[in-house]
């Protein structure tokens, strides 16, 4: 199965790294553009799914994009927009957006739009949401499953646990204390040996283990799992 | 009128969205996207200043 593709045309890089990366923690493949000729052009290319279409662009404007896509292939589209005066027009029978979004939003709520909106049009369906995505690692707590760049790895019960929490809690710091409560339940994780099991966690899914780019140390405080710069 | 009220939504919403990507633990909270905020937020601001003034309030 693969993941939906979603395009994100916005000409405010700030904005798009958010939704960006809001997508794929849900497992959407992003594609995004700045302006009207960069957007048809991906939409042509990349064949997305749905896309997210700001309304004000440099090039040409939003609804002309619209209507250039809508002329090539009928695909959902949701318009982001600023102007509150412009909804009617742009939902409405003139443009036949599936759906808009006023600025400023709520990046959650514009990723439940998205699904809602594939799951209405009957196109790709969302991807099971007991899958966890950071950079190339998918993280499968339900069937205990890893896969780094696509391929499996084997972890032990209790790397497969210090991921699965460190995965949950991704950009933030968990002390020790609070990941030994968390992993070891029955006590079989001790205190001295929870650097060793991170260091052998590190050893399958790191690419550069000495240099961790995903497990990080907190000095002083314990560990917290990124995204890689 | 129309145009001030749009383009200071435009930035707010970089500012909103990031927020809440740092409190959601999505994104890091760099030095780069904290600037970005910033940035968005003093264009707030500077939008703010442009409205036209309504009689002065009693």
């Amino acid at each position: 199965m693969t993941a939906p593709t979603v395009l994100v045309v916005d000409d405010e890089p700030a904005l798009v790294d958010v939704l960006e990366q809001y997508l794929r923690d849900e497992g959407f493949t992003v594609v995004r553009a700045a302006d009207g000729p960069a957007a048809i052009d991906l939409f042509e290319r990349r064949r997305p799914d749905l896309v997210l279409l700001d309304i004000n662009l440099p090039g040409f404007s939003g609804t002309e994009v619209l209507r250039r896509m809508r002329s090539v292939r009928d695909v959902p589209i949701i318009m982001l927009t600023g102007r509150v005066d412009e909804i009617d027009r742009v939902v409405g029978l003139e443009l036949g957006a599936d759906d808009y979004v006023g600025k400023p939003f709520s990046p959650r709520e514009v990723v439940a739009r998205v699904k809602s909106v594939l799951r209405r049009t009957g196109r790709a369906a969302p991807p099971p949401s007991h899958e966890r995505y950071v950079g190339e690692i998918t993280i499968d707590s339900v069937a205990h499953e890893v896969r780094v760049a696509g391929k499996p790895v084997t972890l032990t019960p209790t790397q497969f646990k210090i991921l699965d929490v460190l995965s949950s809690h991704v950009g933030q710091t968990l002390t020790r204390d609070q990941l030994l409560e968390r992993v070891s339940a029955d006590g079989d994780v001790f205190d001295r040996t929870l650097d060793r099991h991170i260091a052998n966690l590190r050893a399958r899914i790191e690419p550069d283990p000495g240099n961790p780019r995903y497990i990080v140390t907190v000095f002083g405080v314990g560990y917290k799992m990124v995204y890689p710069a | 009128m129309s145009r001030l009220v749009h383009e200071i939504r435009n930035h707010l919403a970089v500012a909103v969205a990031n927020v809440e990507a740092f409190r959601d633990g999505v994104l890091e909270p760099t030095p780069a996207r904290l600037a970005a905020v910033l940035d968005a937020l003093q264009q707030v601001e500077t939008l703010l200043l442009q409205i036209p003034r309504g009689d002065p309030e009693h």
